[in-house]
């Protein structure tokens, strides 16, 4: 019963945007002028070799560029960066490597450059075909750019393509949200993710909420378009994502098995286990590009150890968002704590009809009223 | 430390205090110990402090706003609840110094009482009067209870810079309302300082300098005590004979306990040190009782060498006329709660409380209030204080009843009413109220009491006022009577009231159930005639105060076996965190413990969460 050293995926943030929109409170910076690509490749190799240690020989299961609008960058910076981190990590056999794009910052060409340098899978920040919609979200493309979208990078050779769809939507109606999945899969992708619209502190929406469809509503939507995206093929995984079989998202997977990722880039977040130590780092990687980009600055910042109070809801927090959960046993290889640390919520919660008998998964009810099963483990 | 402490819980005369000049001691004749009869808003704190800044109490740095204001709550609120007070010295125009002593009073009609003690302590008072919006009720009754007790009240007319001010008529509502001479009524204006320094003359001319023999045996009266941190138990006192020195072996007459007086001294309104205090001044003093009942308010001090000496009157003994039950959200509370509420009542006579346990809510107490003011006051203190969270049940009136034995029993909670078979007789309490109120809301006034079944004794013009006394069931006149009785006039009415007696009446119990369960906590006292009404109001507030659960929750009003009322809180739909933050978890646990943080005033009773307001659903039913 002890700490082992789990899977190792890599994170790496771009934070440039063209525009923040209202709703995003993600680490983005809008664009001014060409973007340091040189400049931040350079800062990248830096931050990767004092990470390098905390790779503890692990190969890489799965690489993500993550933003801002990781589309921005040109093919050539991602080659670049992909031949660097080649010659510093192992990757696994099957590594998957993802970039987000924006659909309003790409054609067939960039797609293609982009599928040159290594990447395999793509997602494509879609939201929503619909431009009322799209405008609400102050997004940079329209629809036919989202579905031209698609279709280029089909065509550019990313059979692995995601498509993230947002749902409750300002005056969003319900035909409206499904009409939006039909939309999706009819483009056939290997994945999608449909989630509805959080209003985070910080954002535009905060500060002037839109009005968005209420929790009755709400659940309507979804168990029609639950219903929808079974009906294509897609099999719920997820809280919120849905793939063909095999294609589910391995980046994810890590995170929700509570595995290992080291992070690259301003603002990225990453989490390490030192199973000699008995300790699990949270870190975080300065946020604002120009100070990431100074040379010899401090880039990590708040490594801290995962309290062992705090592991079990940090744990579930991740695991129990998958519709099929984890086995109990890996719980105490990802925390380090006996089973009983769950306890005594975890017998009430069985009890409760909320979380399935010998595995740490909810039930249908459970899913849907997650929030209070996690409240149960905050310490 | 050195200043006022304004931030935080502090009182002002906390921390450490100022060495004072410790020789300066002034001759008997030269002191006045006055206080300061004003409604809220007259501008009693105004003056206050322009009483201080003339006579050089603080300096210009130093003088914030309001300084006798000193508890959070009673800044935030603008009122005053608990006595204070400050020594000044005034150098007057004859050419000789005089010691004020400034006894602060509270302004509301939930704390009349304190207005008494406070008196006590005093040879004079002012009685200052917002000279446009003239007399009010509760100034009345304060000047009645200074009259009674013999001070020289002079009558102040304040305010008189603004445009609006009818000088002459207010004279005549002095006259007239509280039997004053009030012709030559000092004409001030505190916001501006117009007039103050006649007022100080007035004052030193007209109130009559204590008397006491300060070579005579010790005697003081303890005005007012409450718990400091680092020193212990604090009073406020008066000296009436003798000298109170610094060292001085002293006895509680009630308690026959002895103390040492280790730190003595004056509020200048800074806590200064003095080496004595002579009889006629009012000052503070500390003898490291550690034990919260060692100093009771009202109570005498003499030296212990001189057990003889005879005890002052104490004060009199004030009835709650509400009563809540009170409940830490967290059975883990409990003992800080009960250390709180001992804390609380050391210097608030009135505030009682007894253990009390609910089915629903577990181990609490039973406290009883003056007001439903009290009542909030005491609930933001130990939340804010005391770091409490707690659930408080809807107030109650205390109601008597005859049972067919011949026994009469008082019942100051719902859930211990027996059963009516057992019962001859309901009795509730009746009010006597009296309001003033400007002619022109008189009659919008006279509706609201027909409503709340009020039965008119008295109707008197007087001026432009007209006062109004009214036999209130005091259940209708606790909760929100004066609140509506403000809103119905625009502010112009004022209110004093009073219990009087407990009269034959039609009550029943209206029971509240949750999915099937009857909650104790819920259970309410209301007149026959409006049970049904009032059930029905109740379980409506209730589904819009109820979160939707992931169940539908049933909420019934009944009376005995018999379903009045009832309403659904539908189940929620779902409850998760769709969006996926990646690696970052922070902002998810940051989602959750919002969610925590909405639970910290909800009690769960069964298997439903039920918030704080829920509780208090019942006074929102008579809107």
């Amino acid at each position: 019963m002890s700490l082992a050293l789990p899977p190792l995926a890599l994170y790496i943030h771009l934070p440039w945007c063209v525009r923040k929109c209202p709703y995003c409170d993600f680490n983005s910076h809008e664009r001014d002028g060409a973007l340091p690509e040189t400049a931040y490749l350079a800062a990248l190799r830096q931050d990767l070799d004092e990470e390098l240690p905390d790779a503890q020989g692990r190969p890489v299961v799965s690489l993500f560029f993550g933003g801002g609008t990781p589309s921005l960058l040109s093919p050539d910076f991602y080659a670049e960066l992909l031949g660097m981190l080649r010659t510093r990590l192992r990757f696994a056999e099957q590594v998957e490597i993802t970039l987000e794009a924006n659909p309003g910052t790409v054609e067939q060409q960039r797609f293609e450059g982009f599928r040159r340098a290594g990447i395999n899978r793509l997602s494509l920040g879609i939201q929503s075909f619909n431009d009322r919609h799209l405008r609400a979200l102050g997004r940079i493309h329209g629809s036919r750019e989202a579905i031209r979208a698609a279709e280029q990078a089909r065509a550019a050779g990313f059979d692995n393509l995601n498509l993230d769809l947002m749902h409750a939507l300002p005056d969003q109606q319900q035909d409206e949200a499904l009409a939006d999945l039909a939309q999706a899969i009819a483009l056939s992708p290997a994945h999608i993710s449909w989630y509805e619209l959080t209003i985070e502190p910080n954002t535009a929406f905060y500060r002037a909420p839109p009005r968005q469809p209420d929790n009755d509503a709400m659940a309507d939507t979804e168990a029609a378009g639950f219903a929808q995206l079974a009906e294509a093929g897609y099999r719920r995984y997820e809280v919120s994502a849905f793939a063909r079989d095999g294609r589910q998202c391995r980046h994810n997977l890590n995170y929700w098995t509570f595995g290992d990722y080291l992070a690259l880039g301003a603002g990225a977040h990453g989490k390490v286990t030192r199973p000699d130590h008995g300790t699990i780092l949270r870190y975080r990687k300065t946020r604002l590009p120009t100070h990431y980009l100074a040379e010899g600055g401090q880039r990590r910042l708040d490594s801290q150890d995962i309290a062992a109070a705090e592991r079990p809801l940090e744990y579930l927090l991740n695991a129990l968002r998958l519709v099929e959960g984890v086995d109990e046993d890996l719980f105490t290889e990802r925390t380090g704590l006996p089973l009983t640390a769950l306890e005594p919520a975890l017998t009430t919660l069985r009890r409760d009809g909320l979380i399935t008998p010998g595995r740490l998964a909810c039930t249908d009810t459970g899913l849907r009223f997650l929030n209070r099963v996690l409240g149960t483990f905050q310490p | 430390m050195g200043t006022i402490a304004l931030g935080g819980q502090i009182r002002y005369h906390r921390g450490p205090s100022f060495p004072g000049p410790a020789c300066f001691v002034t001759d008997i004749s030269h002191i006045r110990n006055f206080s300061i009869i004003a409604h809220i808003d007259h501008g009693k704190s105004t003056l206050a402090d322009r009483f201080i800044q003339v006579c050089g109490g603080l300096s210009e740095r130093e003088l914030k706003e309001q300084v006798l204001d000193s508890m959070d709550l009673e800044r935030e609120r603008g009122i005053t609840i608990k006595a204070q007070s400050v020594t000044l010295y005034y150098k007057a125009r004859n050419g000789e110094t005089y010691q004020l002593n400034f006894i602060d009073t509270p302004g509301h009609v939930d704390f009349s009482y304190e207005v008494s003690r406070s008196l006590s302590a005093c040879e004079g008072a002012l009685l200052v009067v917002d000279a446009a919006q003239g007399v009010e009720a509760q100034s009345v009754a304060n000047c009645y209870t200074a009259i009674e007790q013999d001070l020289e009240v002079l009558p102040v007319l304040n305010k008189i810079d603004l445009p609006q001010v009818e000088p002459e008529r207010v004279i005549q509502e002095i006259e007239e309302i509280i039997g004053l001479d009030a012709h030559d009524a000092c004409r001030v204006s505190a916001k501006t300082g117009l007039g103050i320094e006649d007022l100080l003359e007035q004052l030193v001319e007209r109130i009559p300098a204590p008397t006491g023999e300060r070579d005579g045996k010790l005697q003081a009266l303890i005005i007012d005590s409450w718990f400091d941190n680092y020193l212990g138990v604090v009073s406020l006192v008066r000296v009436t004979q003798g000298r109170l020195k610094k060292g001085d072996k002293i006895l509680v007459k009630s308690t026959g306990q002895s103390h040492s007086v280790d730190l003595l001294g004056v509020f200048t309104p800074k806590r200064t040190e003095r080496t004595v205090l002579e009889a006629g001044e009012v000052g503070w003093i500390s003898a490291s009782i550690k034990e919260i009942l060692g100093a009771p308010v009202g109570d005498t001090l003499t030296h212990s060498k001189t057990p003889e000496v005879e005890a002052l009157p104490g004060f009199k003994k004030v009835k709650p006329q509400v009563y809540a039950g009170m409940f830490p959200v967290s059975a883990d509370d409990y003992e800080n709660f009960r250390d709180a509420l001992s804390k609380l009542a050391l210097n608030d006579a009135s505030l009682f409380y007894e253990p009390e346990t609910s089915d629903a809510l577990g181990f609490g107490f039973r406290v009883g209030f003056l007001g439903m003011l009290h009542m909030e006051i005491i609930q933001e203190r130990l939340e804010r204080e005391y770091d409490l969270d707690l659930i408080t049940t809807a107030p109650t009136v205390v109601y008597e009843l005859l049972l067919v034995d011949g026994t009469v029993l008082h019942v100051d909670n719902p859930s211990k009413l027996p059963e009516s078979s057992k019962v001859e007789e309901f009795r509730e309490p009746i009010a006597r109220v009296n309001i003033l109120v400007p002619q022109d809301y008189v009659g919008s006034v006279i509706t609201l009491a027909v409503e709340r079944r009020g039965v008119q004794k008295n109707m008197q013009y007087l001026g432009k006022q007209v006062a109004l006394t009214y036999d209130i069931p005091m259940a209708e006149v606790v909760l929100d009577f004066f609140d509506k009785l403000k809103s119905c006039s625009r502010g112009y009415a004022s209110l004093d009231y009073s219990f009087d007696r407990f009269e034959p009446a039609k009550l029943v119990r209206v029971d509240v159930l949750i999915n099937g369960e009857r909650v104790d906590a819920l259970a309410m006292i209301c007149h026959a005639d409006q049970a049904m009404y009032r059930g029905r109001v109740l379980v409506e507030k209730m589904k819009d105060l109820v979160p939707r659960q992931m169940f539908d929750v049933a909420i019934q009003a009944a009376i005995g076996s018999k379903i009045i009322a009832r309403q659904t809180v539908k189940a929620l739909r779902k409850n998760v965190i769709a969006k996926c933050y990646g690696g970052d978890v922070s902002r998810k646990k940051k989602l959750l413990e919002k969610q925590k943080a909405g639970k910290k005033r909800m009690k769960q009773v069964g298997s439903v969460e039920i918030p704080q307001e829920a509780f208090l659903a019942v006074l929102k039913v008579s809107d």
